[in-house]
């Protein structure tokens, strides 16, 4: 079922009545959805570089040059696409009983001892880009990492200019991080 | 010379591993060629399945059956590959079939025999299934002296013979005390169940007539598949029904294919879940089973270049003696429900929806302990379902990377209490009511979620009539309204969840336990998408020597909503000895008069709360689906009832102004990533570390040193560092 843009703009902003978003959830795929949005969403920023893949709510994967980075329909940028963009993002930490009480009051919360939230927010915007709920310690999670050049070779038919291998680069932040950890005790 | 059935298996299988396609079809040559008859075929299949379910509700007694419809009916090729599957439950398709298959494989041709009119039962979850309560019946199909398929129903259980408390004990951790077990016994010759396995049922269970009036059931619907099979044999030839069974998997095989590669992104996506089981102050004698773990389920999932799928579960933690261990087979049933509620929902899913997919799970760990065999099975839910609730979470982000942001749905586990005690009726029996259909669903990144209805294992769930459930349980239902304090916020946010409410009535000597279908408690799931948080914890309160008679005898209010969770109506409207048990409780007594609670927390929203419609606000103000406090605290919004008018106003101007403020309030409270990075890596290279983490890495790391190396680099600790073991 293709969606007139209208319509595919208007479901996207939660515009649609319920009757009409149950028909398009039932009605076979649109093939085409995929590059329709993405001409709505290049459309709505207010920054050149092309859209390769929205990530989420504010956030887009975008061509930039050569390069593929991160980056806030705010325009704040969050580096190569395969570094976690988690990291280089404001982190607001919950960990203890009062600021997990903020969120979720009396018995609701979770422990504190167990349990930690982090909230990542942008920090050209600080609108909040995602809330992760782990168990204490555990490392910061990559949600996705895409396979551009495979998507857009393979699946759309349509190459990418300059085919990038999609492997974690996360850790030569931590790298960096750790060395500058190292500097500042030593 | 005619092949037995253990070749045809072998021989289907080795033809899928050499073509990749099922049993080596690389045409589907019956099906294209005649698209029509192709399409009355299978719609005559699903319609005699579904009409099959239905019989069985009329027949059997229960209200697992009757009110919440957890069964379904599957139809096998001869080798035991699901070809179609009625409504309801959908964890069993492929359970279903290794039951078959298990059978085959282990001679039951040979030397038990299956000759036409066999009945057999199967619930032996260690070789294949969800837990014991849920029973297969199945029925082989002849067709002129040649077995040509098997229909199989399942039923889940309100009692299958388990150690009390309850048909899903928690505290019983040895196979033994979880309930009677088939395995494939010949239960039934002739199209009728034999004289001494319907005695053996009338001694083994305290509800054997529930038990034995939903086989009743089962086998009228296994009869009924049989004689629309035989219908549809003599319709369209034996050869016909034999070419387009299999051509049916292998279409579902490829259009699998074809809805990943259409409405997903290839590329790696990662989640994590956490299951916590409190099992020191258990009453079990066996002492291993003595310890509390929290076990840790990190979760890769690939979405490779061709479409095929791969779920990867390296770093999971170790198996341990409780009842909440899965299993490879119950790891494919949820799969399978997840696939149907969210891929493959035309009706047509069977084998060949799961056939993309690859589950690896780490041998010893509690997705696959080496020997299931010594162990109980109850509530293997509690780590599935938690398990699968956060991969369609990961799924969700596939589609709205995909564009297909309206497909995104999300599932939370559910609880409630469980017992054993005599009932109204003076009949020892364990008591025990659902609590489906009381989760909200996750939201979309186009809508609000499902107020109350979602649930992962059926799409199609049912909490059923209270009415119904007060004449079986010793209870009065005491609500059935939305907790505003449920939702996972958001800019669209969960549905939201009925807590459970009862007051114990008219039974006596009550033990509560619980029914664990969920494995996360002080851990909130990672369930929040795009700035959407996770609802809460689960709030199970039990309330002991309360006023309940006094405040009807006055006309006063009881508890019918959980209220503020940190100043609950329960607290401040009955007088009572209040406990607050966790998730999977040590057994307690309850007494008339007493009020169990469980007030649950919906799984997550989509996007910043602070971008919330205002006007979506003062709806659910409008619905006692929010609160003003809500309103404020979480999305910025001043809100005021308007008394003249009776309406409740929102006051745009003030609600920007105290959304400037709180996005502030977040940049000054927040720190760049690295330097919470540094912090938690001091803390974790000093182990300030609660003992139960500890050990829960400690444990993760003693079976995959993949998991401890990535750990570690993450943190930048020394090759040495290992958690300490408390």
């Amino acid at each position: 079922m293709t969606l007139s843009l209208e319509d595919l703009a208007d479901l996207i902003d939660g515009r649609l009545p319920w009757p009409q978003v149950k028909a398009i959830v039932s009605a076979p795929k649109d093939d085409d959805r995929f590059q329709r949005l993405l001409g709505i969403l290049q459309g709505r920023v207010k920054w050149p570089e092309r859209i390769l893949l929205p990530l989420g709510d504010h956030l887009y994967i975008v061509e930039k040059g050569d390069q593929r980075v991160v980056k806030c329909d705010c325009g704040q940028e969050f580096g190569d696409w395969r570094s976690n963009w988690k990291l280089q993002a404001l982190v607001l930490v919950r960990d203890d009983e009062a600021s997990l009480q903020e969120i979720w009051p009396g018995r609701s919360a979770p422990d504190a001892k167990l349990c930690e939230v982090r909230e990542y927010l942008c920090p050209g915007c600080a609108t909040l880009l995602k809330v992760e709920a782990t168990p204490f310690g555990y490392p910061i999670i990559f949600d996705a990492l895409p396979d551009l050049d495979v998507f857009y070779r393979e699946w759309l038919g349509a190459p990418l200019a300059h085919e990038i291998a999609s492997e974690d680069q996360s850790l030569a932040t931590i790298r960096q991080w750790s060395a500058e950890l190292k500097g500042s005790i030593t | 010379m005619k092949k037995s059935l253990k070749e045809k298996l072998a021989e289907s299988r080795q033809a899928y591993a050499a073509t990749g396609c099922y049993a080596g079809l690389t045409e589907l040559r019956l099906l294209r060629s005649d698209p029509i008859k192709a399409e009355l075929f299978h719609s005559r299949l699903l319609a005699a399945l579904i009409a099959g379910r239905e019989m069985t509700k009329m027949i059997s007694g229960s209200p697992y059956v009757r009110e919440v419809a957890e069964l379904a009916i599957g139809l096998y090729t001869p080798e035991g590959d699901n070809i179609a599957q009625s409504t309801g439950i959908q964890a069993h398709s492929r359970p279903m079939g290794e039951a078959i298959q298990w059978m085959i494989e282990s001679d039951w041709e040979e030397k038990v025999g299956i000759e036409p009119g066999d009945l057999f039962w199967f619930n032996e979850c260690s070789i294949a299934g969800m837990h014991p309560a849920d029973v297969y019946d199945i029925l082989p199909i002849f067709w002129e002296g040649e077995l040509v398929a098997w229909v199989c129903t399942v039923i889940m259980e309100m009692d299958i013979g388990a150690v009390s408390p309850g048909c899903m004990p928690a505290p019983n951790v040895e196979r033994a005390t979880d309930g009677v077990r088939f395995a494939g016994e010949k239960v039934g010759v002739r199209d009728t169940l034999r004289h001494d396995i319907v005695m053996k049922c009338e001694m083994s269970f305290d509800m054997a007539d529930m038990f034995l009036l939903d086989r009743k059931g089962a086998i009228a619907a296994n009869l009924h598949v049989r004689r629309e099979v035989e219908k549809l044999i003599g319709e369209f030839g034996l050869e016909w029904f034999r070419g387009a069974t299999q051509e049916l998997i292998e279409e579902e095989r490829r259009n699998q294919l074809a809805r990943l590669r259409q409405r997903t992104i290839p590329g790696r996506y990662r989640s994590v879940a956490s299951f916590e089981y409190y099992m020191a102050q258990q009453p079990t004698s066996w002492l291993p089973a003595k310890r509390d773990v929290i076990r840790l389920a990190p979760m890769e999932t690939r979405i490779e270049p061709w479409g095929r799928v791969v779920l990867d579960f390296e770093g999971a933690g170790e198996w341990g003696w409780h009842s909440f261990n899965a299993t490879p087979s119950g790891m494919w049933g949820c799969l399978s429900i997840g696939v149907v509620q969210t891929l493959s929902y035309d009706g047509r899913a069977n084998l060949g929806s799961l056939l993309p997919f690859e589950l690896e799970l780490p041998r010893g760990s509690v997705f696959n302990p080496e020997d299931t065999r010594p162990l109980a099975q109850a509530n293997i839910w509690a780590t599935t379902i938690e398990t699968f609730s956060s991969w369609t979470t990961t799924l969700s982000q596939a589609y709205f990377m995909r564009g297909f942001r309206e497909e995104m749905l999300g599932f939370r586990s559910a609880y409630s209490i469980a017992m054993m005690g005599y009932d109204q009726y003076g009949q020892r029996r364990p008591l025990l009511a659902a609590c489906t259909g009381t989760i909200g669903s996750a939201a979309s990144a186009v809508r609000d979620g499902l107020d109350p209805g979602a649930m992962l294992p059926t799409p199609e769930v049912d909490r059923g009539n209270a009415e119904i459930w007060e004449t079986f349980v010793p209870h009065f239902d005491l609500s059935h309204r939305l907790d505003p304090y449920s939702a996972g916020a958001g800019k669209y946010r969960s549905g939201l969840c009925m807590p459970i409410m009862n007051l114990i009535h008219g039974g006596r000597e009550i033990v509560g336990s619980a029914l664990v279908s969920g494995g996360a408690y002080g851990i909130l799931p990672n369930l929040g998408l795009s700035g959407g948080y996770p609802g809460g914890k689960l709030i199970r309160a039990v309330l002991h020597d309360t006023n309940v008679d006094q405040l009807i005898a006055e006309r006063r209010p009881l508890v019918h909503e959980l209220g503020h969770p940190a100043d609950p109506d329960y607290a401040r409207l009955i007088d009572a000895h209040i406990s607050h048990p966790h998730h999977i409780p040590e057994p307690f007594e309850l007494a008339n008069g007493d009020i169990t609670i469980d007030a649950h927390g919906a799984p997550g929203g989509f996007g910043d709360p602070l971008e919330r419609d205002l006007e979506a606000i003062r709806r659910d103000l409008e619905n006692g689906l929010t609160t003003p406090e809500i309103a404020a605290r979480m999305y910025g919004a001043e809100a005021r009832y308007d008394e003249r008018s009776q309406n409740w106003w929102i006051d745009e101007e003030a609600s920007a102004q105290r959304r400037k403020e709180k996005r502030a309030e977040r940049l000054a409270r927040a720190v760049p990533a690295r330097a919470f990075w540094a912090a938690r890596r001091r803390q974790l290279e000093t182990r300030e570390i609660h003992p139960l983490i500890s050990e829960m890495y400690a444990s993760s790391m003693r079976l995959s040193e993949r998991f401890a190396q990535e750990f570690r680099a993450f943190w930048a600790l020394p090759a040495q560092w290992r958690p300490e073991v408390p």
